[in-house]
């Protein structure tokens, strides 16, 4: 039996693992690298402040990709993303514990995919990015 | 009704190219070092065994990388205050400051270390409206990535929220 979701069981309502991520200076330091991303509010506290932000701001495609990371991890790796999309409502700071959920809110037989509805929480437990998926499981 | 915080000038660029088309070769190092900055080491970047057992040509990259692998690097002089590089895509609108709104997606072909991949970004959209702390402009730029092969492997819809 594949660790990963499969078709023949899969059924509405059910749920991801839950994934906690948490960036601290070096993580946000690192993304700003790897992304080429020179946006002083991401390393620059004194200036984060000047433009009104409480802390140095984890970057929202940095999110973007934690998301990603939390469906390809749960679909595995015979599984294929056809979609995402999310909504920035509010930032994260560095060293925020972040936590994404998510559940399955649909399943299309014909296609071999399901849809999936997740949260980005603050550890306060407000929303910060709600997000919709599209994924077509693997063949196991 | 509010004044119009987008000027005609701005409102007559709907649909202009914004960015490109720029062409890039997705490599290996790159992408391994955005997977290291996200911190998903899932096996599918990083090994080739597990890339072609997943159903891949070679190694794939994590979704969003392909917005990065188009980073054009410019010198250090062209920084504005911000830190931000001066930006040839900027629509000018009459407004404080732009927000990140979000983004959705479209992955329509596995893209693979190696490929030749073609970016052009559009402004989709412009749109004033009325929220609940007053007037906001919504702002929808999409890019269209296209392969070697001229297939469309993704498009992304980037939502700004101006005020």
């Amino acid at each position: 039996m594949s660790k990963y979701p499969e078709m023949t069981t899969i059924q509405v309502g059910d749920e991801l693992p839950v994934m906690h991520k948490q960036a601290g200076e070096a993580e946000l330091f690192l993304y700003s690298a790897a992304s080429f991303n020179p946006h002083r509010i991401h390393y620059d506290r004194e200036y984060a402040h000047y433009e009104g932000h409480q802390d140095l701001v984890v970057h929202g495609p940095l999110q973007g990709s934690w998301l990603t990371q939390f469906i390809t991890d749960w679909a595995g790796p015979g599984a294929r993303l056809l979609s995402v999309e999310w909504q920035n409502r509010a930032s994260a700071f560095v060293g925020e514990k972040l936590t994404f959920s998510g559940s399955v809110v649909s399943v299309d037989q014909v296609n071999g995919s399901v849809e999936l509805e997740i949260y980005e929480r603050k550890e306060d437990g407000s929303v910060l990015m709600p997000a919709k998926a599209t994924v077509k499981l693997g063949q196991s | 009704m509010s004044a119009s915080l987008i000027p005609p000038e701005s409102l007559a660029r709907v649909g202009e190219i914004l960015a490109g088309p720029i062409t890039v070769r997705i490599d290996r190092r790159e992408s391994q070092r955005y997977a290291y900055a996200v911190g998903d080491l899932n096996p599918i970047y990083f090994d080739d065994g597990a890339a072609k057992e997943a159903g891949y040509r070679a190694l794939t990259i994590p979704p969003l990388f392909i917005t990065h692998a188009l980073v054009t690097p410019k010198p250090a002089s062209k920084l504005r205050a911000d830190g931000l590089y001066e930006d040839s895509t900027s629509v000018n609108l009459e407004v404080a400051r732009m927000m990140f709104g979000g983004e959705e997606w479209d992955f329509l072909e596995p893209v693979c270390v190696g490929d030749e991949i073609t970016g052009t970004t559009r402004l989709l959209d412009l749109d004033q409206k009325e929220g609940k702390k007053g007037p906001f402009v919504r702002l929808v730029r999409e890019t269209t990535f296209t392969n070697q092969d001229e297939e469309i492997v993704a498009r992304s819809r980037q939502i700004g929220i101006a005020r």
